[in-house]
């Protein structure tokens, strides 16, 4: 008889106090994300009985999808919208950050006030923006003709479209990257700061070879929540551009719902939409990795 | 428990319907139970004119018949969204549906929507006067399956055509409502900007408002619909089209042209915020009537023929009643109320509502006079529409895989306007991209 040591019951105390939990987990989390794969390997479409159960050409869709100009090209304008609107979100939080980083209670009124886009609904946000980049009823523009300014429209000018939605994401998002960068540098010893002062940092040091090590790995979360937030954009898109002008902004989100909600090509959708699962999963492994590498190398 | 509910529930409606349907659209219930109490009806339709008229008389139908009304008006394309999810699985969430003209083959012809020829052939759900008869051959046909039965009964018979809300500028500068695409761009180019008013605006679902300009320069959707759904977009007619078109849009539309929807069209004409547009009917009718500012400046006439000829757009939308709905009965008793002769009537002359599919009332003395607005007869352009579309040339918009084809000219149409394409690369990626999504939807080329 083989004596059960300690460790041994404690780690199965564990695991059966940790499967119902596990069990709940698995049924809200991957079993419809196995569905979506499974389905992925079908030519699933409501409108044809069986169809998704047809696992004659499982990988059709993903061969499809790779010679479809429309796809390829919307994953293209993904990335670009992606690196544009990660790229603002940081700076812009990371440089508020920076400025608002003094203790008084006016600071704390205006880091409260900075907070709101990020809680308002995203449809909310979507028709603020709309609202803005309509040039009949928006103040954005009435002020740009009183200054004699004839600007265009924004969003339906295939150079800007892309950009104004950036600018428009940017504005809901930079508080994220703004509350975590300064909760980082609230939490920073005062020691290193005074050592750099008295060696006569100056403040462009004092950021690069201070601060900013002490906030990369918190820079490194917010870039990777973003990152995947970003490929998830939907509502202004949807609202404010619908994809337009032409294809000028239909990202792959918003081309995989086109494909399973307008035209009920659910195979094909599931098949895009897994691979924006995989697309996401390898460049959360990639930030992660790099923010790991370089939070150890610190 | 709940099953016995219901089932009681359904055989009171059906016992007292006939009560009901004895003073349709006007009194209430004579006493005792109502026919519907307790039933709750979701019915849902696209923003409209029409539903959104209807939403006035709802409370009455709850009076007479003590059923609750959920009735949801969302945005075209959401609306279509949501009720292809809902029809495709089969769901109970709504009882009466706006059966949307571009889905008639997907939806009526994957059997989603019931047929009504049971309910309106029962004189016991049914009264005799009720006539599906009335409703007009080009607006029932579309909505017949396969074994020729009625699924939706339409409610508009919307037609394409061309309209200015400031007439008065183009007056002063010399020009008549143009008959012809020819005479199109002189007279935008005198009127644009004028008063600081863009000179053309249409909806930018180009799906829809660019084909009458397609078929008017000789080209079409499909070379043969619907017996043959090889795209033909890529045609030398229909890149001369496409440029035509866009050179409107850009040269003369305002702002933003290309997000301008169906809705802020029409209350941009109702403004008097553009000079011109070629739209639907009930989007332009009411620029002549209050509270519009345009009243007296408003003018009507024909969709205008290209080289090819005359193609003014039709469309038509019906009510259904979806296989998953719990409340059949009580869902048609829905439908025969608001599509009633009275009920339609008081709406033409209480509401102004004149996308008319009923052949009686369009056919009353009342009506043409009703619908000469601002001078203009605009009830015999509307009847002309009518019978231009028996041609069949609207053929190509029943087809299931429409929907998909018509986003490539959205698209095409957007690339073409902001400069993205030519009219010839534009159309030629729409033909391209057409044949790909027809070869996944299963259609042999």
């Amino acid at each position: 008889m083989t004596a059960v040591t300690w460790s041994a019951e404690q780690r199965r105390a564990f695991t059966l106090g940790l499967l119902p939990a596990l069990i709940v987990l698995a049924a809200v989390t991957l079993g419809p994300a196995c569905y979506l794969v499974i389905t992925s390997l079908t030519p699933l479409t409501p409108l044809t009985p069986g169809s998704g159960l047809d696992f004659s050409t499982p990988l059709a869709n993903y061969s499809q999808a790779l010679l479809d100009s429309s796809f390829v090209h919307s994953v293209w304008l993904q990335l670009e919208l992606s690196a544009i609107t990660v790229g603002l979100q940081t700076l812009v939080g990371l440089g508020l950050a920076l400025l608002l980083n003094i203790e008084s209670r006016f600071m704390e009124a205006v880091r409260t006030g900075f907070l709101v886009p990020m809680v308002l609904p995203p449809i909310v946000v979507a028709i603020i923006w709309k609202v803005l980049y309509t040039p009949g009823i928006s103040p954005l523009y009435a002020v740009l003709n009183a200054l004699g300014i004839a600007a265009g429209s924004l969003v339906t000018d295939p150079a800007t479209a892309l950009p104004a939605l950036a600018v428009a994401d940017t504005w809901e998002w930079f508080p994220f990257t703004l509350l975590m960068v300064l909760a980082a540098l609230q939490m920073m010893p005062k020691e290193p700061l005074e050592a750099a002062r008295i060696d006569g940092a100056g403040a462009w040091q004092m950021f690069w070879y201070v601060r900013l090590p002490f906030i990369r790995p918190a820079l490194t979360v917010v870039v990777l929540f973003r990152l995947i937030d970003s490929i998830k954009a939907f509502p202004l898109i949807y609202v404010i551009t619908n994809g337009g002008p032409g294809q000028a902004t239909e990202v792959t989100n918003y081309y995989a719902f086109i494909q399973t909600f307008n035209f009920a090509y659910w195979g094909y959708g599931s098949a895009i939409a897994t691979m924006m699962v995989l697309g996401v999963f390898v460049l959360s492994l990639i930030v992660a990795r790099l923010g790991g590498t370089q939070a150890v190398t610190e | 428990m709940q099953a016995k509910i219901r089932r009681r529930q359904i055989l009171a409606g059906g016992a007292a319907a006939g009560g009901l349907f004895a003073l349709p659209g006007k009194a209430p219930a004579a006493g005792g139970a109502k026919p519907l109490q307790g039933v709750t009806l979701n019915v849902s339709c696209w923003s409209a004119p029409y539903p959104l008229m209807l939403a006035k008389y709802i409370p009455e139908f709850e009076a007479q018949t003590g059923a609750q009304v959920i009735y949801t008006t969302p945005s075209f394309p959401v609306y279509n969204q949501r009720m292809d999810i809902a029809l495709a699985t089969r769901s109970d969430a709504y009882d009466v549906i706006n059966v949307t003209f571009i889905y008639i083959g997907r939806w009526v012809g994957a059997g989603w929507v019931l047929p009504l020829d049971p309910y309106f052939n029962n004189p016991k759900l049914t009264p005799a006067g009720w006539d599906a008869a009335d409703f007009l051959p080009g607006t029932t046909t579309v909505f017949k399956n396969a074994a020729g039965e009625l699924c939706a009964i339409p409610w508009i018979a919307d037609v394409m055509m061309a309209a200015a809300s400031r007439y008065d500028i183009m007056q002063q500068a010399g020009f008549v409502l143009p008959d012809t695409f020819a005479q199109m761009p002189k007279m935008l180019a005198a009127v644009n900007n004028k008063d600081g008013l863009p000179g053309f605006v249409t909806e930018n679902h180009y799906g829809w408002t660019f084909i009458g300009y397609l078929q008017g320069y000789g080209a079409n959707i499909f070379r043969n619909p619907p017996h043959d759904l090889m795209p033909v977009l890529d045609t030398p007619e229909a890149v001369a089209a496409a440029d035509f078109f866009c050179n409107l849009l850009r040269s003369y539309g305002p702002k933003g042209v290309l997000s301008y929807t169906y809705d802020e069209v029409a209350a941009e004409l109702k403004q008097g915020g553009m000079i011109y547009t070629t739209e639907n009917e009930d989007f332009v009718a009411p620029m002549a009537m209050p509270p519009s500012k345009v009243q007296k400046t408003c003018a009507f006439s024909m969709f205008p023929a290209g080289p090819a000829g005359r193609f003014p757009q039709i469309a038509t939308h019906g009510w259904g009643i979806p296989i998953g709905s719990r409340h059949k009965d009580a869902a048609w008793q829905f439908i025969a109320w608001s599509m009633s002769k009275e009920l339609l009537l008081r709406m033409f002359r209480d509401q102004g509502w004149s996308s008319l599919t009923r052949r009686s009332i369009i056919e009353m003395p009342e009506f043409r006079q009703k619908l000469t607005l601002n001078g203009y007869d605009v009830a015999k352009m509307y009847l002309d529409t009518v019978n231009l579309g028996e041609k069949g040339y609207m053929a190509y918009r029943t087809v299931p895989p429409y929907p998909q084809v018509d986003r490539e000219i959205d698209i095409a149409i957007g690339n073409i306007t902001s400069g993205q394409m030519t009219p010839k690369a534009a159309m030629a990626a729409a033909q391209k991209n057409s044949i790909t999504q027809l070869h996944r939807a299963g259609v042999k080329l």
